[in-house]
């Protein structure tokens, strides 16, 4: 399982927000795209989750195109996106909002999903009669990450998932993603502003500057290239 | 006081009907953020249809059933005119479209069944039941009409709370956004609400047509009643729609007993204008207000 990008290219209007950015994010690792406010990040995590299409260039898992579908049948296809923002839906309770996820697979996989997610954040288990907007901001990610893992996801995307949370929190969520693309096989693309944080778990990184890829490669390289981390990402 | 008590008892018949065109409004504002003005329309025409099919095979019951599916049918249709059209503009552009296609249902029925008023009787004796030598204001067709209300919100809430479609058709309504990147099919469970709508409204339609009479315009007047009862219950709530349904019904009914039933209408409208004035986000609603 493999989610490959290739020469995607998004304009709204005169504004062009991808230019020919072409990378990959391989199965069992975090692939980091990293880059200031603006720079397309965002953009890139809608166009391949197929709420914007591309002008040019085209997605594909494992060699099946993704460009063009619907977003319900790309999720369903395996590739599923936590979207910035801590996504649920504060109407419905806890358990609603992770129930919500995969609502397409048979029970008895939906069931073993929900038990796994339990293991995997206990605090939902506890809240799960509670409605979402009673849970803190980390708590809230949480719920957001696991309804994406009740869609039995190939490829996980998550889009700046630190935002607004603690470093202790972020720190905590983002070594549970890593531990989960090693354990389950899962390609995790991840998205940060946050450049340290994410470049920690990931094995590759991204660079992204006004939707142009500028520079691919080891994030053990992209951490300690000096220039780059000046011009680009501020530190 | 008995002319109390039976002023009281009256209005929770035709308060029944109320809440459930009352509850079709609620389905399609919170599937869409639609206020659908051509439910009463599509109740009216659905109502023909139930009348067309119980004078052919004589039964009520068929014409009920014929009157829910073309309400299911219909609903389709009226969310597929006016809301993919106008997508890109805001709600309010459709809810004026809701207005057309109730002046476009209107006109089409006057040309089909005519224009003026038909019998619909009702299934079931409409007289006032006798019971401890006291002639009540309350028929078997009234229980009747109170038991479906029972019923369809019963129902409707164990759908919408119980299972998956129903969660489905709860997040698209609360974000479609997320309910998109979760799996959900969002514009079939928007149909969906749509097309339950079109029968709750078809149901209402067949229930009040023995008291009114059947005309192009004779439910009109059931759509500010309604329309009042789904805003005061907060335009969100299934329970506020039924219970200030059955309240507007008990009001109607006790301004006609103690003066006449033409100051009735005022003062459901009067109710609306100052329940909007002082709690614009419905006395069951929560939290940010809405213009409708």
């Amino acid at each position: 399982m493999m989610l490959e990008i290739d020469g995607l290219s998004v304009s709204y209007g005169a504004v062009q927000a991808l230019d020919d950015v072409s990378l990959t994010a391989p199965a069992g690792q975090v692939t980091a795209v990293i880059g200031a406010n603006g720079a397309g990040k965002s953009t890139l995590m809608r166009t391949i989750a197929g709420l914007v299409r591309p002008t040019a260039g085209e997605v594909r898992l494992s060699g099946a195109l993704l460009t063009g579908r619907r977003p319900e049948d790309i999720v369903r296809s395996g590739v599923v996106l936590v979207p910035e923002g801590r996504s649920t839906i504060p109407e419905l309770t806890v358990a609603e909002n992770l129930d919500l996820g995969g609502l397409w697979r048979d029970s008895i996989a939906r069931k073993a999903s929900k038990s796994e997610a339990f293991d995997l954040f206990p605090i939902l288990a506890e809240r799960s009669r509670n409605r979402a907007d009673t849970l803190s901001g980390g708590e809230r990610q949480q719920l957001a990450i696991a309804r994406a893992l009740m869609c039995a996801p190939t490829c996980l995307l998550l889009d700046e998932p630190s935002l607004g949370l603690a470093p202790l929190i972020v720190t905590q969520i983002l070594d549970l993603v890593h531990r989960l693309a090693m354990d389950t096989n899962l390609a995790v693309l991840l998205v940060e502003q946050n450049a340290v944080t994410a470049l920690r778990v990931a094995t590759h990184g991204i660079v992204l500057n006004l939707g142009r890829v500028v520079m691919a490669g080891p994030a053990a390289e992209i951490s300690s290239h000096q220039d780059l981390r000046h011009a680009y990402l501020g530190y | 006081m008995t002319a109390f008590v039976d002023y009281l008892l009256g209005g929770i018949g035709s308060g029944a009907v109320i809440a459930l065109l009352a509850i079709a409004l609620v389905l399609t504002w919170r599937s869409t953020r639609i206020v659908n003005f051509a439910q009463v329309g599509q109740a009216m025409a659905t109502t023909f249809v139930a009348l067309a099919v119980r004078e052919v095979t004589g039964s009520w019951l068929l014409g009920l059933a014929a009157a829910l599916v073309a309400g299911a049918i219909l609903g389709l249709i009226v969310q597929a005119l006016v809301l993919r059209p106008v997508r890109r503009m805001d709600t309010s552009g459709a809810i004026i479209a809701t207005f057309g296609v109730l002046i476009v249902l209107q006109a089409a029925a006057a040309m089909i069944w005519g224009a003026s008023p038909q019998p619909f009787g009702p299934p079931i004796s409409n007289a006032g039941l006798e019971l401890f030598g006291h002639v009540w204001p309350i028929s078997w067709y009234d229980l009747l009409t109170i038991a479906v209300t029972a019923g369809l919100v019963i129902g409707l809430g164990l759908l919408l709370t119980r299972t998956s479609i129903g969660l489905a058709m709860r997040a698209s309504a609360f974000n479609p956004e997320v309910a998109r990147l979760s799996g959900v099919r969002v514009g079939r469970m928007l149909g969906l609400g749509w097309a339950i709508a079109g029968v709750v409204g078809a149901v209402a339609g067949v229930l009040i047509a023995p008291s009114a009479t059947l005309s192009p315009n004779s439910f009109d007047i059931f759509l500010v009643f309604a329309f009042t009862a789904a805003v005061l219950g907060g335009l969100d709530s299934l329970v506020g729609a039924v219970f200030f349904g059955i309240g507007t019904g008990i009001v109607l009914s006790l301004v006609t007993g103690y003066s006449d039933s033409s100051s009735a209408p005022v003062v459901v409208l009067v109710l609306l204008a100052v329940s909007l004035i002082l709690k614009p986000e419905g006395l069951f609603g929560r939290g940010k207000a809405r213009s409708v």
